[in-house]
């Protein structure tokens, strides 16, 4: 594992981050990094700590002790949106964008272009319509109707319009938390095709799933977390979903403990 | 193909109450020599322009996901509070009546968006609550007796005309066209249909929801302190009872004009027809000389009419 947090192109480090809710310890001691540009997966059995190390590097939640490095300086996030101006953008599940609102107003939504006397904020709509095209076509290869209220969308449309814009807006990592449950067959395929195009235009991406075929898929390695610990890290071309699946469960407790 | 078979659903739902209101009036211009006149059509346009001042303010609180119950006491609270300034301070009092009344009512109003953005109360039961509050410290502070002598020169806000058109229709105009473009073109605006229609989506992408909602509540106020200040211009005094209900027919004309009350959805322009709509039809029992009593009766038929027609052309449009 030393070797891996010692490489020099990590983006993201976390050191001993523990966070409790009251007697639960949901994360102890978790020290890991995520390599710059690289798609890296966080896998779990569920409870293992995997929502809870999102939403603390996501600025959701603040953790008890331990601290984050980004991009080579000292990180601590007290929102959101603090998160988001230092360029890490969160999906969430099915919660990220506003129905009723057309596709081009999620993908601007709380970024709002405005003409005229300042004081009025008077919408640019022809220029968030026509730039939200653009901004669409670098990750997506079938950019959704953009004039249409997103309800009118599939699920899976939805999912690769609420990616594609934590994209859009120059942000450098981006956090996913099971990008693709409850989507199909071809629709989880167009996400993953959003993913990969953000890989291209060089974000780092997280990826939490509980679906090994994706997580073998989609990444360049992965980290296993069991009940709150860090239990080590694979790079996805050098493991088997066995081990990782035995690093999960604990039923080999010394691959895990090598790590 | 969905798409565009529900593109239609929701162009034949948004224009069916123009539609609706389109055929109304032909009915009457046909049926009634009395429709048409000019003194009628004036007289509608006096009679709708306070409610649809009230409703303009009612639509952002929908689109919103809320509605606010207290615009009939605030009304009230600002006809008082005016015509009692007025009526102290004589014609110099007046612009201090019109300022007493609308620092009044964005008290309310503050208060309402105070309870309902930042302590995360009901509208239902925050608005109930001010509602009676505010119907109950009028009927203290003036024993339930109305208050008369407003300078007279004051009633040219009630009841003269400009061009011909009733000075109230204008100030309707003035405010429908002044908060359909914030509603519509504004970045404000904009965050009423966010906020209506996810809240949760709009804070992560940084929207300040609350703050959104109390802006709209404070604005809900100002519109109905806005009607208050004219009811006293029509009658040069203030009643204790006044506009009482004001607040189910508001609600009732932003509903029938297309807003659903589970928010993120409506238009201005919905509002005014919807507004006219429930005006033309008590206007046209008048003119069929139907017992006034009978109006309520219309207005809550059409109001379920409107919201079944919508339920029914959604489901059309999804099962298309």
């Amino acid at each position: 594992m030393t070797d891996f947090t010692n490489r020099p192109d990590a983006i993201l480090r976390v050191e001993h981050l523990s966070k409790s809710f009251g007697a639960v310890v949901a994360l102890q001691d978790a020290t890991l990094h995520l390599p710059a540009g690289e798609i890296t997966g966080l896998v779990g059995d569920n409870g293992a700590g995997k929502s809870t190390l999102i939403k603390i590097i996501s600025g959701v939640l603040s953790p008890d002790s331990g601290s984050i490095e980004f991009r080579g300086k000292p990180a601590r996030f007290a929102s959101p949106a603090e998160a988001r101006e230092q360029g890490i953008e969160t999906v969430y599940q099915d919660l990220a964008l506003a129905g009723n609102l057309a596709v081009w107003a999620n993908v601007y939504l709380g970024r709002e272009q405005t003409i005229g006397p300042k004081f009025l904020h008077i919408l640019d709509k022809r220029a968030m319509l026509s730039k939200t095209g653009e901004m669409l076509e670098r990750f997506i290869r079938n950019v959704p109707p953009i004039a249409e209220p997103v309800e009118m969308l599939s699920g899976g449309q939805r999912q690769v319009v609420a990616i594609a814009r934590a994209g859009a807006w120059g942000s450098k990592l981006i956090l996913m938390d099971e990008p693709t449950a409850a989507l199909g067959v071809a629709e989880t395929k167009a996400v993953e095709d959003v993913i990969f195009g953000l890989k291209r235009q060089g974000l780092t991406l997280l990826v939490i799933s509980h679906n090994l075929d994706q997580i073998f898929r989609l990444t360049d390695g992965v980290w296993v977390l069991r009940r709150g610990r860090v239990i080590g890290y694979r790079q996805t071309e050098s493991t088997h979903p066995d081990e990782i699946v035995s690093m999960i469960t604990g039923a080999a407790a010394s691959a895990g403990a090598g790590a | 193909m969905t798409l565009g078979r529900s593109r239609l659903a929701s162009v034949a739902r948004r224009q069916g109450v123009l539609i609706a209101f389109v055929l109304l009036v032909a009915f009457m211009f046909a049926t009634t020599s009395t429709f048409g006149t000019y003194q009628n059509l004036i007289n509608v346009l006096q009679q709708n322009s306070i409610i649809g001042i009230i409703a303009c303010g009612m639509t952002f609180a929908i689109i919103l996901g809320g509605f606010d119950l207290s615009v009939g006491s605030v009304t009230a609270l600002a006809s008082v509070v005016g015509a009692t300034i007025m009526i102290n301070l004589g014609t110099p009092g007046i612009p201090i009546g019109i300022l007493g009344a609308a620092a009044a009512c964005l008290f309310v109003g503050a208060t309402n968006g105070w309870l309902i953005a930042y302590l995360a109360v009901n509208p239902f039961v925050a608005t109930l609550g001010t509602m009676t509050v505010v119907r109950g410290l009028i009927y203290v502070a003036t024993n339930a007796s109305p208050r008369f002598g407003v300078p007279y020169s004051f009633t040219t806000l009630g009841l003269g005309r400009l061009f011909g058109v009733p000075n109230p229709a204008i100030v309707f105009l003035i405010v429908a066209a002044a908060l359909g473009f914030v509603l519509h073109r504004t970045r404000f605006g904009h965050y009423v249909y966010a906020v209506g229609g996810n809240p949760l989506a709009s804070a992560q992408m940084g929207v300040n929801a609350a703050r959104v909602r109390f802006a709209v509540y404070v604005l809900v106020s100002l519109c109905a302190a806005i009607s208050g200040v004219i009811l006293v211009g029509q009658t040069a005094s203030a009643t204790p009872q006044a506009a009482l209900g004001y607040e189910l027919t508001a609600i009732a004309a932003v509903i029938v004009g297309g807003a659903p009350l589970g928010g993120g959805r409506g238009r201005m322009t919905g509002t005014i027809v919807g507004v006219f709509l429930l005006g033309v039809v008590a206007n046209g029992l008048n003119l069929f000389g139907v017992s006034p009593f009978w109006q309520p009766v219309a207005t809550g038929l059409i109001l379920i009419a409107a919201v079944a027609f919508d339920g029914y052309s959604k489901r059309a449009g999804d099962s298309a």
